[in-house]
């Protein structure tokens, strides 16, 4: 009896917390995000983004859902969503397919929807995102003029059939290796976007091969551990390392000079813009349907790299 | 009845044999497999696996699991980056991811122990509460900057790696502890048969509680090889390393139904899943296919193991029968 | 045997039966057969291959040579299922039931009634069961979880269902090892309504007692061959022990007169509400008092409770006249109490591990001390128990569920004589186990209280009660109904005590 009153206790405590988190504001916009992941460190990121931009607003408040990598989980929240009747829905998908009939949903119910992230197309939604090709292409001009002459590379992709990895991945198919067919790739395999997956890739890469010139990779986590395998060989001091995304990680990297270069995929330009865009929609400066929009996926190398680390610096992610 | 000996050896060592034959299949499928610096490079890759794995063992030899291992090393990787980022001191880190893996551990054992909830599906909890907790505490970013921190992962004494020296004195611990102590003892009384081992007089609660304490502080232990070994505090990391732990333990021959294992078995068997992980790398094997091997070889190694231990007991109920009749 | 066949015909006849296995003869040219409505005992000690010829009856083995004939004409018996359609049933020794099924589920399962449609017919599954368990008086609803039953209320389950399948030939290999007298008798009445009805039955059955009751021809089988068949009026209890262990026994219980000292156990007022009530005995040096009753007396929840497996509400437990407090098994240990459950196979061994770790579980901190495993004292130490115990095993490192019953049983009591107790608690030590093994733990009973030590012996076999002990205390519905002093030992006063027929208060 004592075990079951303590149970309740805790449970009715629990269960006030919760609702004690969702308090809004009466007269102001609802608005959902519906993020892919919040174990996904880009997602996650770009869910802390989305609400620090909300704060600028007063006539906004923002309710962060995590999908949990599951389509399933995923499509039950937008459901919930649309019956708990938000003002705006921000969508960033797991899988576009998947929740392509439930943005569809969001559509027919009348509430307007952003999707990001990635863009999902469907008539009556708007979309903001960063193109994870371009994000690869801008690594691949740089590449051209700095692989050498038959240089073996290795290649590191994120889960089998991910989007941005298929993307990124088709960017250098066509950017790069299409136009340098004297590059020999001595490696490719999935790190499913993990540091740990890819350094023992790499440890075993470096074994079966006498020289490696460079490490393409399909995210800077992927690209760190790689680097970190080899970072006190003296035989693979300046070898080419090419990652996607710009973490801080990857620009320490490239401040030390240890890595070549990244395409930026940046969650504060990106939560800006989406809550930008939001507030138009909701203030009736814009249609939802005209929102179509890419973030800049800027080249960071040793070049321009301390200006990101500043950025980082005031994000608290580097000290 | 002539081979019986050499039989009887054979099944005994079965899984050391395959080891030893998998190593020289490796050798002449890949130059460059026995060079030192490979064999250095598989046991630091394995140290992590092999240390869970050890955990591992210990519980399903006493006819527990944990399935929150993962996620508790995350967890206490992460914590003890931030204590590490705090204090300047890589042992008070280290001590920190040891509080974290046996405060979690603790949990299980007494919903294990006390409420009686399976332990399947009491660390399967764990798991998605540590995970959560590990992706709270960092916000789910990467920790960097982990300045000496990497030492315990990446460093080195002479020419033999940190991890690995972790690993060879926290195996010959672990293989002191079964076999030396009344612990040890009592672990596999209870995986047989629990109710026995009750009447016998063993308290099985308290040999409960060591296990899961003993696997918490593994856990730490691996939290730190871990991130210090990849050079960022990972929140996300080590999803799913509790199959890689379980593989290696039933692969070496630990009894998914309890009460049998050793520590060298599991050992070996973590070796074998790694050999053949570096081979495929090596030569450069298509993932997918790495999967499907990896997926064949184990169901083939655990096939094996079980009906070469099916033959032990059916021979001897006939050796009985027939000195029997001999004595007569 | 001549005269046998021709007093009524055979129902099933085996000549010139072979049978071997890699390494060894388990079956050496038998021949066996069994007249229409008769019971034929089989009789051998555990290994001698009766297991193995009903097995081949059963069809469950395939025979090397030799031939089957059932009603004089040649059969082949391929599976269970084929000896199912000739009319054979078997109730195996070891239980195949399902705990988690309901008890109409258990009787039908695998032969559920349909209709036309493929639907199981439940109601005919739900009155068939209820009109069987009218019938054998068992106060059990059918959609009854099988475990929440008695291990002797399965048995009957067992019998009942083999008896539904209307079979010619039944065997019961061991089917009293688990039930009480009360329900013995009920068996044995089954036992000649099916002979009336024609069946012929083969009886396998350790107790001799039980064997001579019942059997019209008995057949003694020695290390896979037969050395005696006969109508059992011919034979004596002496001659077919005799002829299973190829010696002659002299005394079948071997106790002797040791000098009785002072009360060493006492227990008084031992209460547990709904299981036992005021519960006072005390047993003195050199003592071996039994305990009597019917299955469900509470004699094995009185013994648990003392020895820490279970809890009991109030009541005071002294050794050597000191109260102790025992919470769990590790305190009855520490006060050199020890206890042989009646369940060996849940209680006792620990299958998957070697002779010698079941052996020193108990005594660990005798061999792990000082930082170190002690592997060479523990093999000397065990070795010399089980030379005492006359453990037939082929090493230290053997599994002990290869073992027979009757070595398992011998193994799980050196156990308890590693630590050298004061006082053992033997329940139901010589169930399942064959008649050597069952005397070689009398003897050893012998000699430990001859030792000064002292022994509770709850069984209930009636004839090893009044064979061993010194006193006698009974019990029914959870209460010490009466104790008997050695000159009033007979099996209807204790009978009159466990039924609860004749009442007198303890002390």
């Amino acid at each position: 009896m004592k075990k079951r009153t303590v149970g309740m206790v805790v449970g009715a405590a629990l269960l006030s917390m919760c609702f004690g988190v969702t308090s809004y504001a009466d007269d102001a916009y609802r608005v959902a995000y519906i993020a892919r992941a919040q174990e996904d460190s880009f997602a996650a990121w770009l869910a802390d983004e989305m609400r620090a931009a909300f704060e600028e607003y007063d006539d906004m408040t923002l309710d962060v859902f995590d999908g949990q990598a599951n389509d399933e989980k995923e499509n039950s929240i937008i459901e919930n969503c649309i019956a708990n009747d938000y003002d705006a829905i921000i969508v960033q998908a797991n899988n576009g397919e998947a929740q392509l009939p439930y943005i569809q949903q969001i559509v027919d119910a009348g509430i307007p929807c952003i999707t990001t992230n990635p863009r999902v197309e469907c008539e009556g939604t708007g979309s903001v995102d960063a193109d994870p090709y371009e994000q690869a292409k801008v690594n691949c001009d740089l590449a051209l003029e700095q692989i050498p002459e038959n240089a073996k590379v290795v290649v590191l992709l994120g889960p089998a059939g991910n989007f941005h990895s298929n993307e990124r991945r088709a960017a250098w198919q066509a950017e790069f290796f299409d136009k340098r067919p004297d590059v020999e790739i001595v490696g490719e395999d999935i790190a499913n976007w993990n540091k740990d997956e890819a350094m023992t890739l790499m440890e075993d890469w470096v074994q079966a091969n006498e020289h490696i010139d460079a490490i393409i990779s399909m995210n800077d986590n992927m690209c760190a551990g790689a680097l970190e395998v080899v970072k006190d060989d003296p035989a693979y001091e300046g070898v080419l390392a090419y990652g996607v995304d710009g973490t801080a990680e990857a620009c320490l990297l490239i401040q030390e000079g240890r890595m070549t270069s990244t395409g930026l995929q940046s969650a504060i330009d990106l939560a800006q813009m989406n809550t930008d865009y939001v507030h138009k929609v909701l203030t009736g400066e814009m249609e939802v349907t005209d929102v179509r929009d890419d973030v800049p996926a800027p080249l960071i190398t040793a070049d321009n790299v301390e200006e990101y680390i500043e950025m980082y610096k005031e994000n608290g992610q580097i000290k | 009845m002539k081979n019986s000996k050499l039989g009887h050896v054979l099944e005994k060592y079965s899984i050391y044999i395959i080891l030893v034959g998998m190593f020289l299949l490796c050798s002449v499928l890949n130059p460059n497999f026995l060079s030192s610096r490979n064999i250095v490079n598989i046991a630091r890759q394995l140290t992590v696996g092999i240390i869970l794995a050890y955990g591992e063992m210990l519980l399903v030899i006493a006819g527990l699991i944990d399935l929150s291992v993962g996620s508790v090393l995350a967890l206490a990787g992460c914590l003890s980056i931030y204590s590490y980022y705090s204090t300047g001191s890589i042992l008070v880190a280290m001590l920190v991811a040891i509080a974290v893996g046996v405060a979690c551990n603790l949990v299980n054992a007494v919903l294990v122990t006390h409420f009686g909830v399976p332990a399947f599906i009491a660390t399967l909890a764990m798991q998605m509460a540590a995970r959560g907790a590990a992706l709270y505490s960092t916000n789910g970013q990467n920790l960097l900057q982990l300045g000496d921190y990497v030492k315990v992962g990446q460093g080195s004494i002479g020419v033999i790696p940190i991890p690995v020296i972790f690993m060879v004195v926290i195996s010959v611990i672990i293989w002191y502890i079964v076999n030396h102590t009344r612990y040890g003892r009592s672990l596999y009384a209870i995986g047989g048969n629990e109710a026995a081992a009750v009447a016998s007089g063993i308290n099985v609660k308290r040999s409960k509680y060591i296990t899961y304490i003993l696997n918490g502080i593994l856990a730490g232990i691996a939290g730190v090889i871990f991130m210090s070994r990849v050079n960022a505090g990972l929140p996300n990391g080590a999803v799913g390393y509790e199959m890689e732990g379980l593989t290696a333990a039933i692969v070496g021959g630990t009894s998914f139904s309890g009460g049998v294992g050793t520590t060298m078995g599991t050992l070996a068997g973590a070796f074998i899943i790694g050999f053949l992980n570096n081979i495929m790398n090596l030569n450069g094997v298509d993932s997918y296919i790495q999967q499907m091997v990896k997926g064949l070889i184990i169901a083939v190694a655990v096939v094996f193991d079980i009906r070469s231990k099916n033959r032990k007991t059916r021979k001897i109920i006939l050796v009985e029968n027939s000195e029997k009749k001999e004595a007569k | 045997m001549e005269g046998v066949e021709k007093v009524s015909e055979i129902k099933i006849q085996l000549s010139g039966i072979n049978k071997s296995f890699p390494g060894v003869k388990a079956l050496d040219n038998v021949n066996f057969s069994v007249r229409k409505g008769t019971v034929h005992c089989l009789c051998g000690e555990n290994g001698a291959g009766k297991s193995t010829l009903m097995k081949i009856i059963n069809g469950l083995y395939k025979p090397d040579t030799g031939q089957i004939l059932i009603d004089g004409k040649a059969v082949e018996i391929r599976d269970p299922i084929q000896a199912r359609e000739y009319g054979i049933a078997m109730i195996a020794q070891e239980l195949n039931y399902v705990p988690e099924m309901s008890i109409e589920e258990n009787i039908f399962l695998g032969r559920l009634p349909v209709n036309k449609f493929g639907k199981v017919d439940w109601k005919t599954v739900r009155s068939e069961t209820i009109r069987f368990l009218e019938q054998e008086g068992l106060p059990y609803k059918p959609d009854q979880k099988l475990k929440t039953l008695t291990v002797s209320d399965i048995q009957m389950l067992e019998i009942i269902k083999a008896i539904s399948y209307n079979a010619q030939i039944v065997i019961m290999d061991e089917p009293t090892s688990a039930i009480t007298n009360r329900e013995v008798e009920i068996l044995f009445e089954k036992i000649e309504e099916l002979k009336k009805r024609g069946v012929s039955i083969i009886y396998i059955s350790h107790k001799m007692e039980e064997v001579f009751r019942i059997a019209d021809d008995i057949t003694v089988l020695r290390d896979g061959t037969v050395v005696d068949s006969m109508p059992a009026a011919q034979l004596t209890l002496d001659k077919v022990i005799a002829l299973m262990v190829g010696r002659e026994m002299t005394n079948v219980y071997p106790k002797e007169d040791v000098p009785i000292g002072e009360p060493i156990f006492e227990v008084e007022k031992l209460n547990c509400k709904g299981v036992f009530k005021n519960i006072s005995f005390h047993v003195r040096r050199g003592e071996i008092v039994g305990f009597a009753g019917l299955m469900g007396a509470g004699r094995t929840e009185t013994m648990r409770a003392i020895f820490g497996l279970d809890s009991y509400d109030s009541g005071e437990i002294r050794i050597h006249g000191k109260a102790v407090s025992i919470r769990r098994p590790s305190d009855a240990i520490a006060n050199n109490l020890v206890m042989l459950s009646e369940d060996r196979r849940r209680y006792g061994i620990i299958p998957i591990r070697s002779v010698m770790e079941n052996a020193s579980i108990s005594s660990l901190d005798k061999f792990f001390y000082g930082g170190r495993a002690h592997r060479k004292k523990e093999q000397e130490m065990v070795s010399e128990y089980f030379r005492r115990m006359n453990v037939k095993t082929p090493s230290l490192e053997t599994l002990i569920q290869a073992l027979s019953g009757g070595n398992q049983q011998k193994v799980l009591l050196a156990k308890w004589m590693l630590r050298e107790p004061e006082v053992l608690i033997l329940d139901e030590p010589t169930r399942g186990i064959d008649v050597g093994a069952k005397f070689e733990i009398y003897r050893l009973m012998t000699e430990l209280v001859k030792e000064g030590k002292t022994i509770i012996m709850v069984s209930s076999e009636l004839p090893e009660l009044i064979g061993m002990c010194d006193r006698i205390y009974v019990m029914n519905k959870g209460i010490i109904t009466g104790c008997l002093q050695k000159e009033e030992f007979s099996q209807e006063t204790i009978m009159r005590f466990a039924t609860g027929t004749q009442n007198v208060e303890v002390e």
